[in-house]
Formats: C-alpha cells, structure tokens, sequence
C-alpha cells in the first residue's frame, strides 16, 4: 500500500497539469484510501461504469490479494499507467485500455445528468447490458497473462514481501475534527498540490473512523508541517504513528460476507417488527432483498380506518401484539382481501393495503440491511408460534439449520455421542475420536464401517438417550441439569433435577454430566439458597438465581410468597446463627431436623437451613415448590430426631419422666450414661457450668478445675492447677461441693450404688432436709457414706422391739428419735470419721464412748443390750430390700421409685420383657411394642403392635415409656424388691396401684410409676 | 434387581463394649450402621443375613477404639436401567409422578407418562385414561421401566 501511494504523487509530479482538476481529485480520493473510492465518484458525479468497474476490481482484490491489488491500481489510472509504467507490459494492453478509457470518458459525459439519483448502487435493470459489457471488458484485460513483476500465481512469500517494512513510509494518525476527516483529506492533497515541497506521501481517510486520519510520511515532523495550518486539525493534538503491523489493517477491508440463505431465522432491525423473529423466505441477493415471513402486528381497526379514508391517528402509541392475520376477521371488519397470485412462485397470497399474507403470516420483502441474521437464538416460545399444526418438518428444519449456524468453536469434544444430520450416512450414530478445526473424526457406532470417519462439523449433531443425565451448558437455562425424558429430533425435554420442571432445549446445548445443579447458583455475593435481607422488615431465602434477579421466598410464615429480586434491592446476607424455640420449647438449631405440625405445611419433615426471628426455613426434598424450601413459624414445629430424647425432659408430665429417670440412674456408669449426661447437658443450660469439680478418673485424676462447658457426654474443664482445658468423660469427673440439682443428686446416688455397701437408703429419704440444714461441709459428706444409712435405717427394726421393751429407755434417748436427728448430728464434727470406712462406723458405734459424741451424749443403757444385732452383717441390714423399714411408710415404695434405690438393686433397666410400651420414634407417632429382650446397653428389642405379631425394632429405652395399666390390668412389676413379678391392678389410688400378686394373691399397694401393663399373650 | 452378596467393612467399635458381647454388639453396629443406606455401586443394602468373618481388632491410638474388618453377606437391592418394576405412587402432580419401590424413589415425568393419560387437578391429583379405565394416584400400584439412574440422595429418575 505504502508503496502504491508512493508511486502516485511521484506520477503525478509527473503528469504536470494536463490532467483535468476532476481526475486529480478522484486520484487524490484513491491515494487518500480506497474506502472512498465510491463516494469520491459520487460526490464528483463520476461515471456509473466507472464506479462500476470499481466494484469489479474491489471484487477481484480481495480475491486476488496485494500481488494483484498494485497492478489494478495502475490500471485505473490508465492514462497515468501508460505514460508511466511503459516498460514491459504495454505492447498488447495498450490499445484495449485506451479504448476502454475512451469508452469510459463517453459514457461519462453522455450519462452525466440523469444518472445521479441512481448512483447508490441500486442497479436498474437498463443498466445490465452496460455492466455486463462492463464486465466483459474487464474480463477480457485481466484474463490476458500479464507481464508484470508480481505474476498471478503470486505466492504467500511474495505477498509478505509487499507488507510495509521499517524502510518504508510510516502512517501517522492525526487527530481531526469529527465529521471533517474527508475534507481535512482533501485539504492536504491541495496543500500538496500547491506546495510541492511537502514531504508527505500520502492521506488517508476511513469512513468507518471518525476523528482521525492517517498520514503516510517518513517522519512526524513532516506530518506536522503538512497539518501546520489546518483549522480542521488540532496542531496542540500529539500525532501517533501507527505501528508496522498494524499499518496493513488501516486499510484493509473486513469481508463482510451475510450468508442468508433460505429459513434460516432472522431478526428485524428497524420498525414495528423490531426484534421480532422472522423466517427467510426468499433471498435475491442481487437487489440486497429478502422476503421474510413474520407474525403480523396489524391493528385492525387502524387498518380498517385507514382503508375507508378515515381520519386516522397519526402515530400509534401502543404497538400491535403479534397475532396471525385472520381473513374472516379482517372481513368482518370491512377489509377488501385481495386474492392474488405470486407470478414467480405460483402461490396465492392474500393482498391487504399492498400486504401480503399467507397462513395468516405476513409476507414482507425488506432490504437486507433491515435484518439482523448474526447470532439469532430463537426462544422456544418464538419457534412454537411459528409452527403451525402440519408445519412440523419445515420448523424443525429451520430450527437445526439455524442451530447449526449458531454453534461455537469447539463445538464437538471427544467422547462425544452424536449422529449425523446431513448427506449419505445421515442418522449415522458414533462417537467423537477427534476434532480438527471443521472436521470431526467419529468412529461410528455401526460394525462394519472404517474405523473413523471424517465428517464436516455441520454435518453433525449430538445425540442423546432417553435417561441420559445432562447438563445444560448455554442458552436461557444455562447451568441446569436433568435427566433426558423425552427426545424430539434435536429438542430434548429435561427434567430439570431439582424443580422435576420440564426443560427444553437444543441437543446441542447440552452436555453429559453426572452433577447435579439448578442452574447458575451465584450471582454477586449471594448464593442459591443464602438467607438474605430484603429491608429492615423483610427476609427470605434464595431460591432460584436468575440471570438478572433471585426469586426470594419470603420469611412468611404460613402463606408462601416468593418474590423476585434484584442483586441490588437485597441488603445483605443473613449469617448469624440464631436458635429457635419448637412448640414444645425446644431449641431448634440449624440442621436440626423439625416436623411441621400445623399450617398449611402440616406434616412436612426437614433439616432446618435458615433461622430468623423465629422463623424457620425447613428443606423437604419432597416439596417441589420453592426448592423445596418451607418457611414456618418455630412454634408450630417440633424437633425430630437427633437429639430427641430432649423431648422427655421438656414433657414435664412426669409420667414419662419417671420411668426414665430410674433408668438413667440404673445405667451402667460407663454405659450409655453419656445419654443421660447430654440429656442433662442439654444445649449450654447444664447446671455443672461454671461448677467447680476434680475429676475422679482418667489421666486427670485428682485434678480439680472449673467446669467450662458440657458437650454431650464430655466435659470440658479448665484445670486449676494447669493452664489450660481439658474434655473428660462426665462420669469422669465428681463435685467437689454438694449437688444442687435433683439430678445431679441422683446420679451421684448412682454412682453410689455401685459400692456394694450402700445403704438403703429409703427411709433416709425424709431426712434428707435436716440433714442438708446441718451443714454443708461435713455432715453432707456423710451423707454419701453408708454411715448414715445406718445409723438410722439399722436402728429402726430393732427399734420396735426394743420400744417395746423399755419404752421408758428409749424415751430417753431422744437423739435417736428420728424427729430430731439434726442434733445429734450437729453436734459431731468428726462426721468425717462416720465416713471413712463401714468398719470405722461399726467400730464408733460399738464403741460410743470413745470417739463419738453423739453415743456419748446418748448415755444409753441400749448399747451394750444390742451388739447383737451389731455384728450382724451389716449389708443384711443395708439390703435396699430392707422390708422392715418399709411397712412403716407404705408409700414409700414410691419414693423407691425415683430414688436410686432401685438402680442399686438392679444394675440393669427398668425395662423387663413382656410389658407393654409406647415406643416414641423421632418423627413418627407414638406406637405399641411389646418388649422382647433387654440388651446389654439398655437398649431393648421390642416386637410392634399390642399384642407383638408386628416388626421387631431395636428402640433405645429413652424413646420407650411403658403403658400405664388401667384397672384390671395384668401388670408386672419392674422395679423395686418385686420386679418380675406379675399381677393384677385391682384398683388405683391416686398415685398408688393396688395390685393383687398373682403368685401369692397378696394384695399390695405400689407405685402406679412401677407397674406396666402386660401385653396380652 | 436384587442381589445377595459379601461385602467387607472395617468397623470402629468404641471400648466399653468389649466384654463376652463384643461380637453381638459388632453385629449390632454393623446392621445399624450399614442397612439402609446406598452407593452407587451395590445399591441399597436391603437387609444383612450373616456375618461371614470377623477379622482380628486393631486397636487405633489415641481413642481406644478398635477396628474389626467385617465381612458379612447381604441383601442389595440395585435399580438397573432397563430394568421393570413395580412401584407404588406416592405423589402426583403437573410435572409428573413419584413412586417407591422400596427404598428406590423413582420420578416419572408426565411426558414418559402413555399419552392418553390426562392429568386431572383435584382433591386426588391423577393421570387418568381418556376412557377413565385406569388412573394413576397416589398409592396406585404401578409397572414401570427404568430409563436412568442418578444416585446422590438415593434417588432414581425412571419411566
């Protein structure tokens, strides 16, 4: 190009002034950039032919390339040509050129006036004879082998020699004023003109670039001096030199080569039909024309208005839906309907105010400029509109040519399965081997064919099965994946795996995956299922993310409300971690799983996700609707599951309590007591928190620490010895002071129970008060020891004989009078000592005198009158059986019942085969179960259904609470002195049962808490 | 399809339940443990009906626990594309319907649905025949083929 310009000014400097004003411009026009070529001629009203000769040669350059381009160039400038480059070649071209010049020139002249308002390119028929002869002559010259120096047959080596080196010219970009580049073009040539000292080469002005120019020169000061002056160009503006690479792009033309060719979709551009889709009918490429079908936006009663001469609005406000034109309508309405045929297909049109309609689709002939045919997507919506019933085939047709047309690079990718869709093997299936840019390479599924095959990119499609998993991978539902369900030639129906909604879309859009998504699950700084904050009032959880927008369900309770949401409208997430109360005031955490109890969603079961304000988001994989997300209020949920033996300690009825607190006592201390410690632990509101303990076993052993906080079964304890925290088992540890809580009593009556020295401590029970009173510290001690037990329960049964006796005696000693036991034992201190061993005990009582003061205070006559009774083995007397305490507190029984007697009695569960219980699972009702089998851990095998014929589950005793027997009930016993043993309730006195013993037909008060009604064998 | 095979699993048994039940325990915590749940290669183990081998415990440091290779045979249950069963419908609606067979849930979307089965919105959300001879509801025995299997929350797309 440099050179080619460079070669002109030095013509020109050669051709002196013979030329015409007109021709230099024109030359100039083509120096400046062949852009302008046309609109030079235009502007200086220049010959048709010419211009069309112009287009000839744009033709063939950009077939051609630059080998070629420079000799056309010479060509045009015939007259310049033959004075200039008379070398070689003249001999035979010459004469042609001069005729054609002389043609030229002729028709110039003769076609001056009345061509112009043709010029733009719009060939009127008349003129083909001229253009043909046109392009015949043209034809003619360059089919001639020319002698030049750049043959034909050019090569790619030789073309690179052509591009601009560091030797040649440099282009300069000079910033001018917008809209002026052309004239600023034109002034620089008459400047060159004027003043031939000017060491500028060449200007150049693109249409498609406003604001600047290029310069071709060797050095910027030469560009300056030449822009010196100019009003058009800002001399403060820098000028920038164009890079040697990027020079040959300043002029070259990007092909833009609109393949349109028949149904393919396209878009229009400009009208009331903007954007809508339409089908392309037929192309005449050499008007610039199409015939598109489209769905009619026609008003009408405008049209009827207008026909009729009307007055007629002047400009619709409202644009007309698209509907399918109706005759019978459009009748009805007073429209003449023309019925015309087409003289170049032969198909009937309907003809309305010179619109032409078919199938009640508009026919329509615009200008190609006026469609958009790049990347159209037709919607589905827009392709089902268009298919009319019986019109199946062609909208497939249409459909696959366009997808075909639409589809990225890369397209295919090894592995994948696909079928053949066009030419001689069409509905051939394989697989993809290898992709090389167009070609694919496919090893066909079929035996008996090559290996591979190569086929053309557009010759294929991907093929799915029915039940193949896929993943949508572009168009609307990017992202989504599913299962194929249905295939329809290239459409496959989806259903989508989360929402099971049906998705449509192209095969090719589609690939195999095996995950699982729901489209695109991010957008901003949220995610699909966040909790975010809509204002200060509003909440709800993502739950669709679109491309624009989330789909929020709202945190209201009871009525789902989902609305859509813009990323910015949402204020923030919600991420605090917040707990909820369940209706029977149980904390509900994240994750936990809940039950639904009323409200519309009455029954449905999840894990919680979100919490706010009391307002739980539950998932329910079986919920279709909003992603399966629920929003409930916390109180008409209960928790299920888990943790679900927190149930019994809120259900305060007692009835449940009870059973399960023996139970909890009776465990095996290393046994599943962690349960009852997580009961107790409950979620932080554990009453050991902040208590200050030793541990009694483990590594820790003898340490001493505070306790920090209760998980489950661990404690963690901050050592006061040692810096720092440690987790131990909750058997593990023992308090240093007294109990606080019942429960913490209780179990440590547990662990007593281990020794086998404990006492029964039933009659014990009602002191407990006073004893407490006595003092924290060492009587509480006692307490613990069997020291206590006996001290008063031993004594009671040989109290009665001896009060027979003398009672006048045993008056005198009042300070075993149970009535004021705290006396006797204020005053001791050394209870200490009543601590230290059984023996120790038998020994200070044996021997009053000696240590212990209350037998010294009690000088009783009685002390030598009952070692008998002493030496006696003391665990006889310790017996929890004790029966003889008993009779004198018939009630007491009860009092067994929760005290620990019985788990000191009987290591193992209150649970006993053959009774009837409620079995309480997480997440389902209440059932009855006949216990089988008592295990090990506590746990029992219970056999469903009242009489035991059902399943036999394996339940954990706290989710067990035996039947209470109503009157006449066959009952056994299960806990106390008479476990095992059966019997009938004959009758219940308040919390007492009064049961006939069926082996002894004794008749008995007891514990309704102890009874348990027999399954009915 | 179901299948009766040996499978191996290493289980963790906590200390406390070494003791003359060690044994009965393990089996226990192996049935907890194990039935019911799903991979994607044996499918759902229905139900365990024996312990082949115990292997010897290896006690880990650090918890005390010991793990026991078990091996044990039982019952799987394994969908296979292609494969026909019958299901019992749990839920209906426009999209299509769900069934059950067994543990395996099973979608069968309204376009894999014969089609003259119409879906009739009501009280009982149904497919029903045009000449209203067969309807599917919930808890309607059906037959059905499966088309494909997905397996993440044990679920199974079918037709």
């Amino acid at each position: 190009m440099p050179r080619r310009s460079r070669t002109e000014f030095e013509d020109e400097e050669e051709v002196e002034e013979e030329e015409e004003e007109e021709e230099e411009e024109e030359e100039e026009g083509r120096a400046g950039g062949r852009k302008r070529n046309r609109s030079d001629f235009i502007d200086d009203a220049a010959v048709e032919e010419d211009d069309e000769e112009d287009e000839d040669e744009e033709d063939e350059e950009e077939q051609l390339g630059r080998g070629r381009k420079q000799r056309m160039r010479g060509s045009e400038f015939f007259e310049l040509e033959a004075q200039v480059d008379s070398d070689e070649e003249e001999e035979e071209d010459e004469e042609a050129e001069d005729d054609f010049i002389n043609d030229a020139g002729a028709d110039l002249r003769d076609e001056e006036g009345g061509r112009r308002p043709h010029r733009p390119l719009n060939l009127m028929p008349e003129d083909q004879e001229d253009v043909e002869e046109m392009e015949r002559q043209v034809y003619e010259r360059y089919s001639k082998p020319s002698p030049m120096e750049y043959g034909d047959d050019a090569t790619e080596v030789e073309q690179q020699a052509l591009l601009p080196s560091v030797k040649d010219p440099k282009l300069w970009m000079v910033k001018c004023a917008i809209g002026r580049e052309r004239e600023t073009a034109i002034c620089l040539m008459q400047k060159f003109i004027d003043r031939p000292d000017l060491q500028i080469r060449s200007v150049i002005a693109l249409d498609h670039l406003k604001n600047y120019i290029y310069v071709e020169a060797d050095k910027e000061a030469h560009v300056k001096e030449a822009c010196k002056g100019l009003r058009t160009i800002y001399s403060s503006v820098k000028i920038m030199l164009v890079p040697i690479k990027e020079m040959t792009d300043v002029l070259s033309v990007e092909s833009k080569t609109i393949e349109l060719a028949r149904d393919t979709w396209v878009r229009m551009k400009l009208g009331i039909y903007k954007g809508d889709l339409a089908k392309v009918i037929d192309v005449d490429n050499v008007r610039q024309k199409v015939t598109v079908k489209l769905i009619p936006r026609i008003d009408l009663q405008h049209l009827a208005n207008k026909l009729e001469g009307r007055d007629v609005g002047k400009k619709k406000a409202f644009l007309p839906p698209p509907r399918f034109f109706n005759i019978d309508e459009a009748r009805e309405m007073h429209i003449r309907v023309e019925r015309r045929r087409d003289k170049d297909t032969g198909e009937y049109f309907e003809m309305v105010d010179n619109m032409m309609f078919k199938d009640g689709f508009l026919y329509k002939t615009v200008s190609m400029k006026s469609i958009n045919s790049q990347k159209i997507q037709p919607n589905f919506d827009e392709l089902d509109k268009f298919r009319k019933p019986g019109d199946d085939a062609d909208g497939d047709m249409a459909s696959l040519s366009t997808l075909i047309a639409n589809r990225k690079k890369g397209h295919f990718m090894k592995g994948d399965a696909i079928v053949v869709v066009r030419g001689d093997l069409k509905n051939l299936k394989g697989c993809v081997e290898k992709v090389e840019e167009d070609t694919v390479h496919v090893k066909p599924d079929m035996a008996g064919l090559p290996n591979t095959l190569a086929f053309n990119e557009k010759e294929l499609c991907k093929y799915f099965k029915l039940g193949d998993h896929v993943k949508v991978v572009s168009g609307v539902q990017d992202g989504a994946t599913g299962m194929v369900v249905k295939v329809d030639s290239h459409v496959l129906i989806i259903a989508s795996d989360t929402t099971k909604e049906d998705i449509h879309v192209f095969a090719d859009n589609v690939v195999k995956s095996s995950e699982v998504t729901s489209g695109i699950t991010k957008m901003g700084d949220y995610e699909l299922h966040d909790l975010v904050l809509l204002d200060h009032t509003s909440f709800g959880v993502i739950i669709r993310v679109e491309t624009e927008a989330f789909q929020v369900l709202k945190g209201v309770p009871d009525r789902p409300e989902v609305v859509l949401v813009k990323l910015r409208e949402i204020k923030s997430k919600i991420e605090r971690r917040a707990n909820a109360q369940d209706s029977r005031r149980n904390i509900v955490s994240v994750k936990d799983i809940v039950r639904v109890l009323e409200g519309p969603c009455k029954g449905k079961q999840g894990p919680v996700q979100h919490i706010h304000r009391g307002i739980l988001f539950i998932h329910d994989r079986h919920h279709l609707e909003h992603a399966g997300f629920i929003c409930v209020k916390a109180q008409s949920c209960i928790v299920v599951g888990g943790n679900n033996d927190r149930r019994s300690v809120d259900n305060f009825d007692g009835r449940l309590l009870r059973p399960s607190s023996p139970f909890l006592q009776s465990l095996p201390p290393r046994g599943p007591i962690d349960n009852g410690g997580r009961r107790r632990g409950g979620r932080g509101h554990d009453a050991l928190v902040g208590r200050t303990i030793k541990i009694r076993s483990g590594p820790f052993k003898g340490y001493r620490g505070r306790v920090v906080e209760v998980t489950g079964s661990l404690v963690r304890i901050e050592l006061d010895s040692q810096m720092k925290i440690i987790a131990v088992k909750r058997d593990d540890i023992s308090d240093t002071f007294g109990s606080a809580t019942p429960f913490r009593e209780q179990s440590r009556y547990g662990f007593g129970s281990e020794t086998p020295i404990h006492p029964s401590r039933t009659p014990l029970h009602p002191y407990q008060t006073p004893m407490r009173d006595a003092g924290a510290t060492p009587v509480h001690e006692g307490m613990r020891t069997p020291m206590h037990g006996r001290a008063w329960a031993p004594m009671s049964p040989p109290r009665d004989p001896w009060e027979d006796a003398n009672p006048a005696s045993w008056g005198s000693t009042p300070q075993y009078q149970p009535g004021t036991p705290a006396r006797s034992y204020e005053a001791p201190t050394p209870g200490s000592g009543w601590a230290n061993t059984p023996g120790g005990n038998y020994s200070d009582a044996g021997t009053p005198s000696e240590s212990n003061p209350i037998y010294g205070n009690a000088p009783s006559p009685y002390m030598p009158s009952t070692p008998g009774m002493q030496p006696m083995t003391p665990s006889a007397n310790y017996l929890p059986g004790t029966p003889g305490g008993q009779p004198m507190t018939p009630g007491n029984i009860g009092l067994d019942a929760m005290s620990p007697v019985i788990g000191g009695e009987n290591e193992v569960n209150w649970l006993i085969p053959d009774v009837l219980v409620n079995v309480l699972r997480p997440g389902e009702g209440p059932c009855t179960a006949v216990v089988r089998e008592v295990m090990m851990d506590g746990s029992c095998k219970a056999a469903l259904g009242s009489s035991g014929n059902g399943d036999i589950i394996t339940v954990h005793p706290a989710d067990i609470e035996a039947v209470r027997p109503k009157k006449s009930d066959k009952i056994k016993i299960m806990s106390g002195a008479l476990r095992g043993i059966t019997g009938k309730l004959i009758g219940i006195d308040g919390a007492d049962g009064i049961v006939k013993m069926d082996d002894t037909y004794e008749v008995k008060i007891l514990d309704m808490n102890i009874l348990a009604k027999l399954a009915i064998q | 399809m179901f299948f009766h095979i040996t499978l191996e699993r290493n289980m963790q048994l906590h200390p406390r339940h070494f003791g003359p039940h060690l044994r009965d325990k393990l089996v226990t915590k192996l049935m907890k443990d194990v039935e019911g749940t799903c991979s994607g290669r044996h499918g759902f183990i229905v139900a365990i009906t024996g312990v082949e081998d115990i292997g010897k415990g290896l006690i880990r440091e650090g918890t005390g626990f010991v793990t026991f290779p078990v091996k044990y045979q039982c019952v799987v249950f394994r969908p296979f594309k292609g494969e026909i069963l019958d299901a019992a419908v749990t839920m209906v609606n426009k999209m299509g319907f769900f069934a059950e067979a067994g543990p395996v849930q099973i979608f069968v979307s309204n376009h894999l649905i014969p089609d003259d089965m119409e879906f009739q919105l009501g009280d009982v959300p149904n497919y029903t025949t045009s000449d209203r001879s067969v309807k599917i509801q919930k808890d309607s025995e059906v037959r059905l083929k499966i088309i494909g299997t997905r397996v993440d929350a044990t679920e199974i797309v079918c037709s």
